[in-house]
């Protein structure tokens, strides 16, 4: 009872406080601004995606009604493959900035095509925009600071500070229901747009659920370590200072030391080698006897080694044969880039239990399915459709069936995942 | 004038004494001076590495044997875009944009490849830099020494005792401002070494110069707006407060909703969408690889004309590289249009952006020290312009041979057998129409204009805080 009393005079001093109110509103406007603008991207996202499928589909339309062999039905023809937007993405676009959430390839080499980057601006890009995560992890632990700094230096230095502890009794849990109330309000003005977002986006109740309990730990542990440093017997100032450098310190230098070390720590790759190597494995094909290029394919593909070919004219089959090949001589590299990538990725999720801004932020983009392994997914997923167009061709090829305009309607679609 | 040096040395006495001050200064530059090691280190050997790429991609060119020139048209060549001097301080875009183009015949593509796709993950502020260290932090470590200038008097109960001492509230703003402003100067000791080992490395003095004045001009305007705070608002922690709520917002959340709006305002189709749209102009010229294809008819009989002859065959030269080259420059021609007006959306989108540094001067500060360093977004398209022309070049040099050095004859029986596909080569000699490839950054002359509108704003920022300033010089009071 006692304690129900003690939040109910508390809820009604903070609703009299000019300044949390402010606080609350400006956490309110910015996560409604940061949710609104993520839900338009992901809107314009989806309608480029639309308008990509609508376009794709005419202009292989259009390539393939003059086509005449299978060997140059595979060679014009581009097939769009895209990574679709979660239902929770607009709250974290995370590395969909970044990385390519669209190729569209063709069935030469796919080393060749696959790194290709159709991004957008590069300098938004590294401002970075403002969605929910952001608003969370950066700008929410700073208004807790704000709030919380002077919780008791300044009634300390209004003189009230030995009578309210005289009246409420027992000192720390009158602070500390105090805190607790501002923490949750400015928690609520952050969470509110999301749900409604939520809502509209048609997001499944766990995922906002899980987002808002990752949210509400990460304002928890502000509200604690804010708590906590106030208790200090030091002046306002001090105190407020002391609680600026650990932010800077969890959200900046933490974050920026760990992904300095991580990379010097797990080389990687280098993608102009894996370009090269496949370029030069294509290209010294053309000068090689036919059979050292079988051979190699057949390594791979035994089940079309019964077929000969002639040497010294050009044979679609041959020359398929090579671009496979070429992706087969750059495949250790290609592993060993993608392993280290993931490896990375790995390392930064361990470093981010040190952390909880990398934490909340991995956690969110992991939600909203903008993170490095999403990115990895897809690129997957283009492999294996990629690979899937070769299996539809080998078969045309090898098997020497006649070309025929309406089987092209068998071809392998692009699974976009969800 | 002597009032002036004793109160800027009594405020320095009181830094020198502050745990708070001593302790973030320290912290301060021992972060600027990780950073600059690291981000230096990198840009050493990112440099270092591009280099050599780029001499081995030019090499391999080079020692490919005697072929037909065609195919050298499509085995392409790449480039690497080196990092400027100054990206040691202020690495810009480079993080995210792609480091190397593949170039070949018929086609532009992306620059791939960039450091952000394949670094560790760990959210948004990781990317450290020592000029991300001046643009965020300085302005907070400014606050935390000027914040108490003033009020810090007042509190203490001898603002009373100097006025009375005939020292007139602006002598009092003018002396504790020279403190902040010598502060400012030694903040800048770090970004002076960054410039000299930048100038070893070829950079201009006038970039490393006015690089420096601009970072100058940033801090002194939040050392102004700081002493502003201190002395038109009464309470120590309320000042405190209300600048650092003032940093989070110009510094940290502005920027980021101008990219929201930014987006809205311009948005920017892809490339994959755009290219889509350019099949339709490129289907229309006509297929290089095939001289009979009608769309080059005219051409055929201008170049009849052109040397008095009745069959191409008759043709001294081999028509088949000819109609490459034509067909190669008219298909550039379409490819450029498309690749300027996304460049030419993109600047739309940045300059929409950077407007908004009328409001956030941490994107006027951005926005000129990317331009100065050559790292921002004019110096990528640079680089892309660049690339193409040597791709142009060397595509239509390697045409060129193909229509000069093989006869029409050869080139038809290429595919006939082993000894046709013999005589149908050009020596390796023609591969030398590959050009050096060695990307530059602007003069500095002309990177200090592309910055002239963000140094422009910050300029307008100061003059502003300025006046504000002197005007509440005049108001103080005990």
């Amino acid at each position: 009872m006692n304690i129900l009393n003690a939040i109910t005079r508390e809820a009604k001093f903070m609703v009299r406080d000019r300044a949390v109110l402010v606080w609350m509103m400006v956490v309110f406007i910015l996560s409604s601004l940061a949710v609104w603008s993520g839900m338009d991207s992901v809107e314009q996202q989806r309608a480029s995606i639309e308008r990509l499928q609508e376009a794709d589909r005419e202009d292989r339309m259009l390539q393939l009604s003059q086509i005449k062999s299978w060997g140059s039905a595979a060679y014009y023809g581009f097939y769009l493959t895209h990574d679709e937007p979660s239902d929770f993405a607009f709250a974290s676009m995370g590395q969909r900035d970044l990385l390519p959430w669209k190729h569209r390839v063709r069935m030469l080499a796919l080393e060749g095509q696959i790194y290709e980057r159709d991004t957008g601006n590069p300098l938004l890009a590294l401002v970075g925009r403002l969605d929910f995560a952001f608003v969370a992890v950066f700008v929410l632990p700073f208004v807790l600071i704000m709030l919380l700094y002077d919780l008791r230096a300044g009634e300390r230095i209004a003189g009230r500070h030995d009578l309210l502890v005289a009246v409420a009794g027992r000192d720390a849990s009158f602070w500390l229901i105090r805190a607790f109330i501002r923490a949750l309000s400015i928690f609520f003005c952050l969470v509110i747009p999301l749900f409604i977002a939520g809502l509209i986006a048609e997001t499944s109740l766990t995922t906002l659920l899980l987002a808002s309990l990752f949210v509400f730990v990460y304002t928890i542990f502000w509200t604690l370590l804010c708590y906590w440093f106030a208790a200090w017997r030091l002046s306002a100032s001090v105190i407020l200072v002391a609680l600026a450098g650990v932010w800077i310190t969890l959200a900046v230098i933490v974050p920026a030391a760990g992904r300095m070390s991580i990379d010097r720590m797990v080389p990687i790759t280098s993608g102009a080698d894996i370009l090269m190597t496949q370029r030069e494995a294509v290209n010294d094909a053309w000068d090689l006897p036919k059979a050292t290029t079988m051979n190699a394919f057949w390594e791979r593909y035994p089940e079309w080694n019964e077929y000969k070919l002639k040497e010294g004219s050009f044979d679609w089959s041959w020359y398929y044969a090579f671009q496979q090949v070429g992706d087969q001589k750059t495949e250790p590299l290609t592993m060993t880039y993608r392993e280290g990538r993931l490896e990375r990725d790995r390392l930064a999720g361990i470093l981010s239990l040190l952390a909880p801004p990398i934490l909340l932020e991995r956690s969110l983009q992991a939600l909203a399915k903008t993170d490095f392994s999403a990115a990895i997914a897809y690129e997957d997923r283009v492999r294996d459709f990629h690979k899937e167009l070769r299996d539809f061709y080998y078969q045309k090829m090898f098997r020497k069936e006649a070309f025929d305009n309406k089987l092209l309607k068998y071809l392998p679609v692009f699974a976009a995942g969800k | 004038m002597k009032h002036l040096l004793l109160i800027a040395a009594g405020e320095w006495r009181y830094w020198v004494r502050s745990y708070l001050a001593l302790s973030g200064t320290a912290l301060f530059m021992v972060l600027l001076i990780v950073t600059s090691l690291l981000t230096g280190m990198h840009s050493e050997e990112q440099a270092h590495e591009r280099e050599h790429h780029q001499t081995e991609a030019e090499n391999t060119f080079l020692a490919q044997p005697d072929r037909h020139p065609h195919r050298m048209v499509h085995y392409g060549h790449y480039v690497f875009r080196t990092p400027a001097p100054l990206a040691l301080f202020d690495p810009g875009l480079d993080p995210v944009i792609g480091q190397s183009i593949f170039l070949e015949g018929h086609r532009q593509n992306s620059a791939m490849f960039a450091d952000s796709g394949s670094s560790a993950n760990v959210g948004g502020l990781s990317w450290l830099t020592p000029a991300m260290v001046y643009q965020l932090f300085g302005p907070l470590l400014v606050i935390l020494l000027g914040h108490g200038a003033i009020v810090r008097e007042r509190e203490a109960g001898t603002l009373a005792h100097l006025l009375a001492q005939g020292i007139s509230g602006r002598s009092l703003i003018a002396g504790k401002g020279l403190a902040l402003f010598c502060f400012i100067l030694l903040l800048l000791v770090p970004l002076l070494f960054s410039s000299l080992f930048a100038l070893s490395h070829g950079e201009e003095v006038f970039s490393a110069l006015s690089l420096m004045g601009v970072y100058l001009l940033y801090l002194l305007m939040w050392g102004i707006m700081t002493l502003f705070f201190s002395s038109i608002l009464q309470k120590r922690s309320t000042i405190l407060a209300s600048l650092t709520a003032l940093w989070l917002g110009l510094v940290l959340v502005l920027p980021s909703i101008a990219v929201s709006i930014a987006e809205r305002a311009v948005p920017l189709a892809g490339k994959i969408e755009t290219d889509l749209i350019m099949q339709a102009d490129i289907r229309k010229l006509g297929d290089g690889h095939k001289p009979n294809d009608p769309a080059f008819k005219q051409f055929r009989l201008n170049i009849l004309k052109q040397y008095k002859v009745e069959k191409i065959e008759d043709l001294p030269v081999n028509f088949r590289g000819l109609v490459a080259m034509n067909a190669e420059k008219n298909l550039t021609d379409v490819l450029n249009d498309y690749a300027y007006a996304r460049m030419k959306r993109e600047v739309e989108q940045a300059q929409r952006l950077s407007d908004y540094g009328w409001l956030s001067p941490q994107l006027a500060i951005a926005n000129a020290s990317r331009a100065i360093s050559g790292t921002d977004l004019e110096h990528y398209h640079r680089f892309l312009r660049e690339a193409e022309k040597l791709r142009f070049d060397f595509v239509q040099g390697l045409n060129n041979s193909h229509a000069e050095k093989l006869t029409y004859q050869d080139d038809m029986n290429r595919n006939r057998d082993d000894a046709s596909g013999l005589k149908a080569r050009v020596d390796a000699t023609s591969w030398e129409v590959l050009n050096v490839f060695e990307f530059q950054p602007a003069s500095a002359a002309d990177r200090l204009n592309n910055a002239s509108q963000a140094i422009l704003m910050l300029i307008i920022w100061f003059a502003f805080l300025l006046g504000a300033l002197l005007w509440s010089g005049r108001r103080i009071q005990p």
